[in-house]
């Protein structure tokens, strides 16, 4: 599997490749979320995004993720250039390559945690008996193998959130993207979650993006890049 | 006001499809009730304005129904002190056999005295300056201008007509100025001598109708009274427009119908509205809490919801009426078409009459639905709890206490229905099961769509795991939402499966009725088809047609509409004992089948349908009344049969009783059985010959009368097919409605399947599968309380409307039909919704909450 994620892209050796993207809103105001942004990232890195609050880093993880077209500027993803796929085939690059951990956690109300965690492998066409076994596998690597047939609404944050990335990682994604997984959680748990994520970083060699506000999540990344305005003002990368 | 612009409007606008699908009832409904009023109106305006315009200066007229009078009553009336004059009238439709000129009205009448009456505006030099070279000319014709014009008609023109003595050719010798009389019937009036339109329709020498005034200082009141005695209870004395009041009695069943079916739309369209109003109720739940915080009291928002409901019940009457007039025109031709089939009046309406009165009606009842749908829910928004209401969370789930309640009403409620069934006996206690059973299906749609829900929920995950859950579970976690759709579908459903079992019953009905009597091999009749009357045969013919190479038996029949306490009914005279030995399997409902006809051929009773005896409740030995020209005849019944030849009840009497009575010996019909080695296609084409040149007859096959009479119970019940397709479209608009609320429900968990790898097929299935589902629950829900309907409906239209009566039979192939159809509407209606879920942004769908 790691073997897979190591060939290298068609056309560039970055796993992301932002060139000069920007995003508008049309509203009664135009409003410039994003302002000709450049920026490439590894395969294996582990970066912040960090900002205030409207500088645009939800923006710029969701083109990342292909939730969202740039209004000018070309997206790269392991060398796919997204503007060329069309909504099914940029939805099945999401799908296979780009994992999501959101800040509310967006998991389903009416579902428990193994059909929440399913939900992808469905999707995809799984057989029922691997859907299972996988999501299970899944459960159990975040810790919540006992959990199973528990609905959202029985569980805390933490778990909820825990939940979340079982289902982000079902295909070995190698992208992981995460939009302030601790911004909704106590300083404890957020901690907890942190760790979870690092270590999936260290053991299945993901590369990960987090969006986050807290400076401790960002000290603890190696590259840390800040947005002000809808542009990129500084890029670290910390030994 | 203020609070409906700034908090109304905005919302209404933000969800602008979902607010217009909310009044299509309302629309539907008062478009409905408008258009068939107004048709319905337009035909009675027609009508009443060419019996207007035909009056001239008539005070009063004598009729003795649709049988004619001997002239010497004429004498009688113009000897009467108080009658100033009095005039001899023939009036009959013919169809013209010219492209699409349909029926002339032929006004027959006296030239030498009717201008006292009436204004002729001739055109040109008086044509008919000296009435006896009129007179004298029996071929002459005058018609209208416009008629002439319509058909390149010129003076001396001349117009081929079938009479009773054979097609003869009529000459134009005078045309009428537009305008006045000779705009009566649409334009297609022609004015005959009376004394030639007698041979021509074979009256005999017969009148249908006096037209007079009275004498100077004398008041028409006093006339009528004094005409009224001198010729008895057979006559009918009275002025011109109370002509309308029979005509108004058969418009009438269609006034029952389409009310029913616009009673229905609304119905429907009180649920809709519920529907989206509870939904909006608990969507702006917050925005009710912000304002409850801001100070608006309980009263306030109430009041707001209030006329949220006026204003959509405003909106929605308003397009309904548009709606209505636009199809009252082809509704009119409708009802035009099968008054001239069924009942032999023809009217030609092509303006039509719009009634303010009616429309300010329509629109109450619009705009009071809506806000009687807004009720509930305007309750509930007032009783929003500002503090509960501006947390997190959404309040969608039914508490369990009203279900609870629900619940245990419904159960008392079926109940106190069976109680009903079993008590029996009155027609109150009979509504009140009906009621009872219906409110508590109502009650309990919520918990039962409910658990239909969850019992398809595994089904529907097998098929498509997480599109399949997702459908259910869409259901489920909305109980308001679904349950509100299936009702809607349900009732409509309900009323469509009655509509259905009750055309289907009625159907096997007339055919096994059809089989048993009208077995005759051939008919001879006066027109193409059996409902037009303004021809008769003189008796003569019959003798004429049994001495025909073939011919055994002739039956002739004479069928005419009488009177019968107030209402319009069909009597038949026939040789009853004649009939009674051709009849296969025969059938009474009371009675014995020989003895009765046995009776009545010897003139000591009548036979009456069992529809007849349901609405008059007669039975065995009641006496029916009909006063005739000839006296007040009275008989008792002696049998009741099922019979189908008209929807307000017949009565058969014996030839002998009616020649007595009514002294007229013409036939309208004869029933003609062959010789065994007979052909009948031979023997018609011999009676044709026999006849040809001679006399104006129509040699009717026995499987052409069938599919006649099968043709006009088709038309009849085309009714039920408004009702299907108002189901359907209910159910789209309940479906669309429900799936629109849903996708904005559901934007965000929509959203997340999206984020982690739906493709949009997979976005539309599930939005399919949730609209398959509520069609399914609203399916089966529908066909249970449709086959109870039925039975109501059955015994409502037996006791109450017609008095047909027909057996219990669940109408299967329509039901089975209405499953492709309802699901392929469901699937229709979540085309759109899928699409706007798969078209919506999926950035704005994560962050919305
Ligand atoms: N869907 C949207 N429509 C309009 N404006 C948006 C939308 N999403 C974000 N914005 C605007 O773009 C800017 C950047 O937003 P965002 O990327 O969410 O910032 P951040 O996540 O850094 O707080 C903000 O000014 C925000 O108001
Ligand atoms: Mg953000």
């Amino acid at each position: 599997m790691k073997c897979a994620r190591a060939k290298p892209g068609l056309l560039s050796s970055y796993l992301i490749d932002i060139a000069g993207v920007s995003k508008q809103f049309q509203g009664k105001r135009t409003v410039t979320a994003l302002d000709s942004v450049t920026l490439r990232i590894e395969r294996g890195d582990m970066v912040s995004i960090v900002g205030p609050s409207g500088s645009g880093k939800s923006t710029l993880l969701n083109l990342i993720g292909g939730l969202d077209r740039p209004s000018s500027g070309e997206i790269r993803i392991d060398g796919q250039a997204i503007a060329a796929l069309s909504d099914d085939d940029l939805t099945r690059l999401r799908r296979d390559k780009i994992g999501f951990i959101f800040q509310f956690f967006n998991l389903l109300p009416s579902l428990n945690c193994i059909e929440n965690v399913s939900l992808p492998l469905h999707l995809k066409g799984w057989p029922r008996k691997k859907v299972r076994e996988r999501a299970r596998q899944l459960l159990e690597m975040v810790q919540l193998g006992h959990r199973v047939d528990h609905l959202p609404d029985e569980l805390s944050g933490g778990e909820r959130q825990r939940v979340a990335i079982a289902r982000a990682l079902v295909f070995d994604a190698p992208i992981l993207l995460a939009d302030e997984p601790t911004g909704n959680l106590d300083s404890a748990t957020g901690a907890e979650i942190l760790g979870l994520i690092h270590d999936l970083h260290r053991n299945l060699g993901a590369t990960i993006v987090i969006v986050t506000h807290d400076a401790d999540v960002a000290r603890s990344c190696i590259r840390t890049i800040a947005l002000r305005d809808a542009k990129v003002v500084s890029d670290e990368r910390r030994l | 006001m203020i609070l409906l612009r700034l908090i109304s409007w905005p919302y209404a606008r933000k969800h602008l499809l979902r607010s217009i699908l909310t009044t299509a009832g309302i629309v539907l409904g008062v478009a409905l009730f408008v258009g068939m009023h107004t048709a319905n109106r337009s035909v009675l305006g027609a009508f009443n304005r060419t019996v207007d315009r035909i009056a001239g200066s008539t005070e009063l007229q004598v009729s003795a129904g649709e049988s004619g009078f001997d002239e010497e009553i004429l004498e009688r009336v113009q000897a009467q002190p108080e009658v100033r004059i009095a005039v001899p009238v023939i009036e009959a439709p013919v169809e013209t056999g010219l492209k699409g000129q349909g029926n002339l009205l032929i006004l027959a009448v006296d030239m030498t005295g009717d201008r006292g009456l009436r204004n002729y505006d001739f055109e040109g030099d008086d044509v008919i300056d000296d009435p006896l070279v009129f007179l004298a000319q029996p071929d002459s014709l005058i018609v209208s201008r416009e008629f002439a014009d319509r058909n390149g008609l010129r003076l001396q023109s001349k117009l081929s007509m079938s009479t009773m003595n054979g097609p003869r050719r009529f000459t134009i010798r005078g045309l009428m100025k537009t305008g006045g009389l000779a705009s009566a019937f649409g334009g297609n009036l022609a004015i005959m001598d009376i004394y030639a339109a007698q041979q021509v329709f074979g009256r005999g020498r017969k009148f249908d109708r006096i037209d007079l005034a009275v004498k100077e200082g004398v008041t028409v009141e006093q006339c009528r009274a004094a005409l009224e005695k001198l010729l008895g209870p057979g006559f009918e004395v009275g002025p011109p427009g109370s002509r309308g009041s029979q005509f108004e009695s058969i418009v009438k069943v269609f006034s029952i119908s389409s009310a029913m079916s616009s009673a229905f739309a609304l119905f429907i369209g009180l649920f809709i509205i519920y529907n989206s109003f509870s939904i909006a109720v608990t969507e702006r739940r917050k925005e009710i809490g912000i304002l409850r915080a801001l100070g608006a009291t309980r009263g306030r928002i109430r009041n707001l919801f209030l006329s949220e409901g006026a204003a959509a019940g405003i909106f929605g009457s308003l397009a309904g009426l548009a709606a209505g007039v636009l199809i009252a025109k082809g509704l009119s031709r409708y009802v035009s078409g099968l008054l001239v089939d069924i009942y032999s009046v023809g009217e030609r309406s092509d303006e039509i009459t719009i009634d303010p009165g009616l429309l300010a009606w329509a629109f109450a009842i619009g705009v009071a639905t809506s806000v009687l749908a807004s009720f509930l829910p305007a309750r509930s928004a007032a009783r929003v709890d500002p503090v509960q209401a501006l947390q997190k969370g959404r309040l969608q789930v039914l508490s369990a206490g009203e279900n609870r309640i629900r619940r245990w009403l419904a159960v008392t409620l079926v109940a106190i229905c069976a109680a009903c069934l079993t008590l029996g006996g009155s027609r109150p206690v009979f509504y009140v099961g009906f009621f009872s059973v219906i409110v508590a299906s109502l009650l309990f749609t919520p918990s039962l769509s409910l658990w239909m829900a969850r019992a398809l929920r595994p089904a529907l995950q097998w098929m498509r795991p997480i599109e399949g859950a997702l459908a259910a579970d869409s259901l489920i976690q909305a109980p308001r939402r679904t349950s509100a759709t299936v009702t809607a579908l349900m009732m409509s459903l309900a009323m469509v499966i009655a509509f259905n079992g009750l055309a289907v019953a009625s159907y096997d009905s007339i055919v096994e009725w059809l089989d048993s009597t009208f077995n005759p091999d051939l008919f001879v009749n006066t027109n193409r088809t059996l409902g037009a009357r303004s021809f008769h045969f003189p008796a003569v013919i019959g003798e004429q047609l049994s001495a025909i190479d073939g011919i055994q038996t002739v039956q002739g029949v004479r069928t005419l509409r009488v009177t019968f306490r107030g209402t319009p009914i069909l009597l038949v005279s026939a040789d009853l004992r004649g009939i009674a030995r051709h009849t296969v399997n025969p059938r009474a409902v009371a009675g014995d089948y020989r003895e009765m006809h046995r009776l009545a051929g010897e003139g000591k009773g009548a036979v009456v349908a069992e529809n007849l005896a349901m609405l008059h409740k007669l039975g065995l030995g009641s006496e029916v009344e009909i006063a005739s020209p000839g006296g007040v005849l009275r008989l008792p019944v002696v049998g009741v049969l099922r019979d189908f030849s008209d929807q307000l009840g017949t009565i058969f009497i014996d030839t002998s009783v009616y020649l007595k009575y009514w002294n007229d010996d013409t036939v309208d019909i004869f029933r003609v059985y062959l010789k065994k080695s007979a052909s009948a296609e031979i023997v018609k084409g011999r009676i044709q010959e026999r006849f040809a040149g001679e006399r104006r007859l129509f040699v009717l096959m026995n499987t052409e009368i069938k599919d006649y009479v099968i043709r006009l119970t088709d038309q009849w019940f085309a009714m039920t097919h408004v009702q299907t397709a108002v189901a359907v479209l209910v159910a789209i608009l309940g479906i669309v409605n429900t799936l629109t609320v849903s996708i904005g429900d559901r934007r965000r968990e929509i959203g997340v399947l999206r984020a982690v790898g739906a493709l949009n097929a997979q976005v539309r299935h599930t939005i399919w599968m949730e609209a398959l589902a509520v069609a399914f629950i609203g399916l089966v829900l529908g066909m249970l309380l449709g086959a109870v309907n039925l039975y109501y409906q059955l015994d409502i239209v037996q006791r109450d409307i017609s008095g047909l009566v027909v057996a219990y039979r669940f109408p299967f192939m329509a039901s089975l039909w209405l499953v492709p159809v309802m699901l392929a509407s469901a699937f229709l209606a979540a085309l759109w919704p899928g699409e706007a879920a798969v078209r919506s942004s999926l950035v704005e769908a994560l962050e919305y909450e």
